[in-house]
């Protein structure tokens, strides 16, 4: 059970407010699998909401243009590939045509998830149309995922406070294309004040939904964590929980998929919550995916310096630290957060077995250290080191400052290579 | 590249870890001074001068860690051992025995948390093999004379009734070794460790529930004698030591059931006053196949039973095996021999593999 103290409470009770929008965005080309081919050219004039780059597959995915302007051409930023977007600040937009959603079935239901682009908002970035593809009827429980459990991010929780009509209405359709028994919204009790709200909301919408307080404690949000304090069902990592009869979804996805089927609006936009102890403002913004983070931070009184800070993108427990100010929101981004610098100055582990405690999948990450150093691969399995949902629990709560975060993403690089390997 | 998580505990950290086991002590020094005055002022300064001293030059020479200084555990481990030692033992046998526990019980592991025994018992063992005449004789436990703050001092109706008696033993009694003279104080010191998560539960817990339980079952356990002081400083300071204790719950509560139980037999077997430090360094040494046995159930995983059931039976069955060989060599006066055995053992493995490993962390 770890408790981890933040700023959440100085940024929930604040409204969403937007941003001057950037002179120049930066579209993600890396998806869940794979990059996306670029279907547009250099120099081009392409409309709001226009489809600019997409990748195939099951996996596939898409990025939409969030304004109106020219192409300029393809950026490298710290190691991956962004399309580069010049802002023309007139917002010619694209008709959007929201979808006839009476009687639709659930072949269209998914064609429209994946036109969208709607991706998994709360950081994995899966592609929901996969995750949705489920059977109508094997559904038993769809459980919204509202527990953000990351420390300082507050962007979900404005959702469900102010467009809790919005998700209900989406619930309502995905009840009647796929047959859901349940929903439950999970919610952290820190929360609770939400519960009457979501409630009411529902009624309004005559859909009954439940909700479940969940503990404040990290990492609460986990997939498997959630389906464990919801249902009581333990499933273990790579397990699909559909195949339980399970859905776990997080509110900004459902908050994505209202736009795209009630709007017929791609997903071009989310909210961000911006905090951290050396940030002079704190709140939650609506931007435009692409934005590069420096404008962000520039727009709120803030400013790229990295010897005052460091500038994380995504939540303090999993996100990652930005190298460049032209690092872009893309949609899996819950927040931007200005922290002081960590320098963790390793000491030995003095086997307090604190990571143990606190691993929420019950592992040892004292000896994945240990084992990595040693390469010792068989080690590894034994102890399930790809069980690990590399939360950071475990560095978290080390006194020593042990790298465990380094052996535990060593450690399964080597057993990817071998599995790889044993394939070839 | 940064790696996350991005935030850190800041209340937690190796200096705060030992920070909070000295606050702890704190009231037991105390009340050892209350007890003997001077006589334990110098015996805890002999000990944390040599045991800061040494830390100092060993980890700077050998393992090349100037910094280790500061973390705090020199002066945890001299003041453990200060605890375990009658207010008569001449200063410079502390002395030797802080250098040792540092030297023996620490620096030849590899430095702070790679050490597989408890240090503060390392050390008083090599006292006793290396001194024997001194640490075992009588006379250094007839401390009647010497008490600087008597009983009666504290309690001036004492003794009339036994209920008081029985209150004045727990609060203030001037037998044993220095931690040993108030088993309240004691007490409050783990219950301080408990709270701040320094410690666990499980050990003390299963210690004591099998150890006492084990003198209820058995005819005639009152006729045996033990000291509550030492059982209580050995459970709460001793056994639940971080680095030389198993890592996860259920392993921990293994490891405190088979040191009471082991501290049980080696009392039955007449071992006086080392029937603690033996099964505690015991079990220290059986720690890392504990933590490796009890491994935690992985989320979503199920556990083969039988073979659960078969390695916990093969692994008490060895503890108990070498439990009964140091009751056989310390029958025979042997044990001084474990001691030499294990100063060879250690400098050997320190050579050919352990200072290779003093730069990683595990």
């Amino acid at each position: 059970m770890l408790l981890i103290p933040s700023l959440k409470k100085k940024t929930k009770h604040q409204d969403i407010l937007s941003l001057p929008d950037p002179p120049l965005f930066y579209l993600p080309l890396g998806s869940y699998a794979g990059d996306m081919q670029v279907q547009v050219a250099e120099g081009q004039q392409v409309q709001m909401y226009q489809q600019l780059a997409a990748s195939t597959g099951p996996m596939s995915a898409k990025v939409h243009a969030p304004v109106s302007g020219t192409i300029v051409g393809i950026t490298e930023i710290s190691g991956d590939r962004f399309l580069t977007l010049k802002n023309d600040f007139r917002y010619t937009a694209q008709q959007l045509s929201p979808p006839d959603v009476d009687g639709m079935g659930s072949a269209e239901f998914l064609a429209i998830l994946a036109e969208a682009a709607v991706e998994g908002s709360g950081g994995a970035r899966f592609p929901t149309h996969l995750k949705y593809n489920i059977a109508p009827g094997t559904l038993d429980t769809l459980i919204v995922n509202g527990a953000e459990c990351e420390p300082y991010l507050s962007a979900d929780y404005l959702l469900m406070k102010t467009a809790c009509d919005n998700l209900m209405r989406v619930l309502q359709l995905v009840q009647r294309v796929l047959a859901s028994r349940k929903i439950v919204f999970a919610i952290e009790r820190q929360h609770r004040e939400l519960e009457k709200l979501l409630l009411q909301a529902a009624k309004a919408f005559s859909l009954t939904v439940s909700v479940t307080l969940l503990p404040n404690a990290y990492p609460q949000g986990g997939e498997l964590q959630v389906i464990k304090s919801v249902t009581g069902l333990e499933i273990a990592k790579g397990t699909i929980p559909a195949k339980h009869g399970l859905l776990v979804s997080n509110v900004g996805t459902l908050w994505a998929m209202h736009d795209a089927f009630f709007d017929g609006k791609p997903y071009t936009e989310r909210i961000v919550t911006l905090s951290g102890n050396r940030s002079k403002t704190l709140g939650n913004y609506l931007v435009k995916i692409g934005t590069p983070v420096g404008h962000l931070l520039v727009e709120t009184g803030n400013a790229w310096d990295s010897d005052r800070h460091s500038v994380i993108i995504g939540g303090p427990m999993m996100g990652r630290a930005a190298q460049s100010p032209l690092t872009p929101i893309h949609k899996g981004v819950g927040g931007v957060l200005l922290l002081e610098h960590t320098n963790p100055k390793a000491m030995n582990c003095i086997a307090c077995g604190y990571c143990v405690d606190v691993c929420p999948q019950r592992l040892m990450p004292l000896e994945f250290v240990r084992h990595n150093q040693e390469g010792d691969l068989a080690q590894l399995k034994s102890y399930h080191l790809d069980d690990c949902i590399a939360c950071g629990a475990c560095a978290y709560a080390c006194p020593s400052d042990v790298p465990l975060m380094y052996h535990i993403q060593s450690g399964k690089a080597k057993l990817q290579q071998e599995r790889r390997n044993g394939q070839s | 590249m940064k790696l996350n998580p991005h935030i850190t505990q800041g209340s937690n950290t190796v200096q705060l870890l030992m920070l909070d086991v000295l606050i702890a002590l704190l009231p037991v020094l105390f009340v050892a001074w209350l007890a003997y005055g001077q006589l334990a002022i110098v015996i805890f300064a002999v000990a944390s001068a040599t045991a800061i001293l040494t830390e100092l030059l060993f980890s700077g020479f050998i393992l090349h860690r100037w910094r280790s200084i500061f973390d705090g555990s020199a002066l945890v481990t001299a003041l453990l051992l200060s605890c375990t030692l009658s207010p008569l033992t001449p200063w410079y046998v502390v002395a030797f025995g802080a250098f040792s526990a540092i030297v023996f019980g620490k620096i030849v592991w590899g430095g702070l948390g790679k050490n597989r025994f408890n240090p503060a018992l390392v050390g008083r063992e090599f006292m006793s093999v290396f001194f024997s005449s001194i640490m075992l004789s009588p006379h250094i436990w007839t401390t009647g004379g010497l008490v600087h703050t008597s009983t009666d001092v504290l309690f001036p109706q004492a003794a009339e009734r036994f209920s008081e008696s029985y209150m004045q033993g727990l609060v203030y009694k001037t037998t044993g070794a220095l931690g040993e003279y108030s088993l309240l104080i004691l007490w409050l010191g783990g219950l301080y460790l408990l709270l701040r998560k320094r410690i666990s539960w499980h050990i003390p817990l299963a210690l004591l529930t099998v150890f006492i339980g084990l003198f209820w079952l058995v005819p005639d356990g009152d006729d045996l004698s033990f000291s509550m002081g030492g059982l209580l400083l050995g459970t709460l300071f001793m056994a639940t030591d971080m680095p030389s204790s198993p890592t996860n719950a259920q392993g921990k509560l293994y490891y405190g059931a088979m040191i009471g139980l082991l501290a049980f037999i080696f009392i039955l077997g007449n071992i006086r006053f080392e029937y603690m430090s033996y099964s505690i360094l015991l079990l220290n040494g059986f720690s890392d196949r504990i933590s490796a046995t009890f491994r935690p159930r992985v989320w979503g995983h199920t556990i083969d039973w039988k073979q659960q059931v078969e390695s916990i039976v093969m692994l008490t069955l060895s503890i108990l095996a070498v439990g009964l060989a140091i009751l056989s060599l310390y029958y025979y006066q042997l044990t001084d021999y474990l001691v030499y055995l294990f100063i060879l053992y250690i400098i050997f493995k320190f050579n050919f593999s352990f200072h290779k490993k003093v730069n990683n962390p595990v």
